[in-house]
């Protein structure tokens, strides 16, 4: 019997051996679904599928994954848990914090069932081992936070023929589809190129609501249940967006672009998303700065390797300059309830959306430093601030998130 | 010629609309239709054209040149996971 939403896609695993009782038990109401059944749930349970990212979207999908019976679950993160990522992360807790968040992952998820297999990545995927990774898996999840993953992610997963389930959110809003090579379009026939980087904010910056998280990431897990036993019809050509302030999903067709170059190998993909060396060496210290997504853009913005370093500072150079008679006025660019958080002390509060109403209070007599949290927002002012007739403007790189890890461990980071 | 074109998250937050219909001159290319978004929406939409996707008629287009078909879609990347 076929129903109508059966699609004639062969399931991407076989199934594995018959289900004990208790399994059968434990998966009777997915097991009742028309057109699933046992033989479903063996190829989930055959399954091995690879997640890049245990943060937001990580937490909305491993234990999910898990739960339904996907058999062999790998992660990628080398994260720790921080308290700001307890809001969404709903995979780890409070006890958690300061953990490696595979480590506190594989907990949750032996919590819901200890046969699942959770294999724990502890490495930062670049060209030297995705394609060695992605061997060993027969579909990925892409909940990573940054623009040169997830361009990795799709080639390396284009190179192996395997299918990326990707998801991204931001805000209120969401995005999630699927990529695969000779299937249908992939992620670059709808995004061909990086934005510039610190065009586009990360939920570091820009802010993002948990349910998103939770919204998308339960795309992500029905696209991966649906490839993995052949069952609907794919998010394949199409992206599904999601709106939580209007509460709409939209969606967007699309096809294969003769516009698009073609995957041949993996290449430097830092360098594509126009991060220099120097600048992804002098930012990637700390794991924030890392997959906690806020530094990859920005923080080379406008400063190519000649030019642009004048009106840049970094906090050694902060440090130093508060401390003598000749200290610059120190303008904090970020919002009120980040000030409330932490704050350089002499440091003025102007939030960047009000700044231009503001221009007033910048001194001219005195060299002035804006700073944010992570170097992003301060460029922008900067910007704002020379283009309104300022000369002797410079913001502060990494924000006064480096300015704790390299001068003041008081400050509290977030 | 009449085209639909639909904005997508910050798109349309740029533009206060989710989707509209235009009219532009019979011909024109994706970049004259970018000029014309910006004229229209100022500079938030300057960002969303300087990084956002166009896609004309269900394909992306990078071409400046290339003509701008019937519907029009314009949506934004991110990267947050």
């Amino acid at each position: 019997m076929t129903l109508p939403a059966q699609s004639d896609r062969q399931p991407l695993v076989g199934p594995g051996a018959p289900l004990s009782s208790e399994r059968l038990i434990r998966y009777s109401r997915q097991l009742a679904n028309p057109d699933f059944g046992e033989i479903a749930q063996r190829r989930l349970a055959h399954a091995r599928v690879l997640v890049v990212g245990a943060g937001g979207l990580g937490s909305a999908t491993i234990p999910a994954l898990a739960a339904m019976g996907v058999g062999t679950i790998g992660a990628i993160d080398t994260d720790a848990v921080e308290l700001s990522n307890l809001h969404r992360q709903l995979a780890h807790g409070v006890a958690d914090i300061g953990r490696s968040k595979l480590e506190s992952m594989a907990d949750t998820v032996a919590q819901i069932d200890p046969e699942i297999s959770l294999i724990r990545h502890d490495v930062w995927l670049d060209s030297s081992n995705a394609l060695e990774l992605f061997a060993g898996y027969d579909l990925v999840l892409d909940g990573s936070d940054n623009f040169a993953t997830r361009y990795l992610v799709n080639d390396a997963a284009v190179l192996t023929g395997i299918p990326v389930v990707w998801g991204a959110i931001l805000r209120y809003g969401g995005q999630a589809g699927i990529s695969w090579s000779g299937q249908g379009p992939t992620y670059r026939d709808l995004f061909p190129v990086p934005p510039a980087p610190g065009t586009v904010p990360s939920c570091a910056e820009g802010g993002v609501l948990p349910t998103v998280c939770a919204i998308v990431g339960g795309i992500m897990c029905s696209e991966t249940v649906k490839l993995l036993t052949g069952i609907g019809e794919p998010l394949l050509g199409r992206v599904t967006t999601y709106d939580a302030l209007s509460g709409r999903f939209r969606e967007l067709e699309y096809a294969v672009s003769d516009e698009v170059d073609a995957v041949t190998e993996l290449i430097d993909y830092d360098l594509f998303c126009g991060l220099t060396p120097a600048a992804v060496g002098s930012s990637g210290a700390g794991d924030t700065s890392k997959t906690g997504g806020s530094a990859e853009f920005g923080e080379t913005s406008g400063s190519d390797a000649a030019g642009g370093v004048s009106d840049e500072i970094d906090s050694r150079e902060l440090a130093a300059l508060l401390s003598t008679e000749a200290a610059p006025q120190l303008v904090d660019i970020r919002e009120p309830f980040e000030f409330a958080i932490a704050a350089i002390e002499t440091a003025e509060l102007i939030p960047l959306g009000g700044l231009e109403g503001r221009l007033a209070d910048i001194r001219t007599d005195i060299p002035v430093v804006v700073y944010c949290h992570h170097g992003i927002r301060s460029e922008r002012a900067l910007r704002l601030l020379q283009s309104a007739g300022f000369t002797n403007i410079r913001h502060l790189v990494g924000g006064i998130d480096d300015y704790s890890q390299v001068i003041d461990p008081a400050l509290a980071r977030y | 010629m009449s085209i639909q074109i639909r904005y997508f998250a910050a798109a349309a937050e740029a533009a206060g609309r989710d989707e509209e219909h235009l009219e532009i001159a019979a011909g024109a290319t994706l970049s004259t239709l970018k000029a014309v978004l910006i004229e229209r929406y100022g500079t938030l939409m300057q960002r969303v054209v300087e990084s956002g996707s166009f896609l004309i008629d269900g394909v992306v287009r990078r071409d400046p040149a290339h003509a701008v078909g019937a519907r029009v879609d314009v949506l934004p990347p991110f990267a947050g996971g």
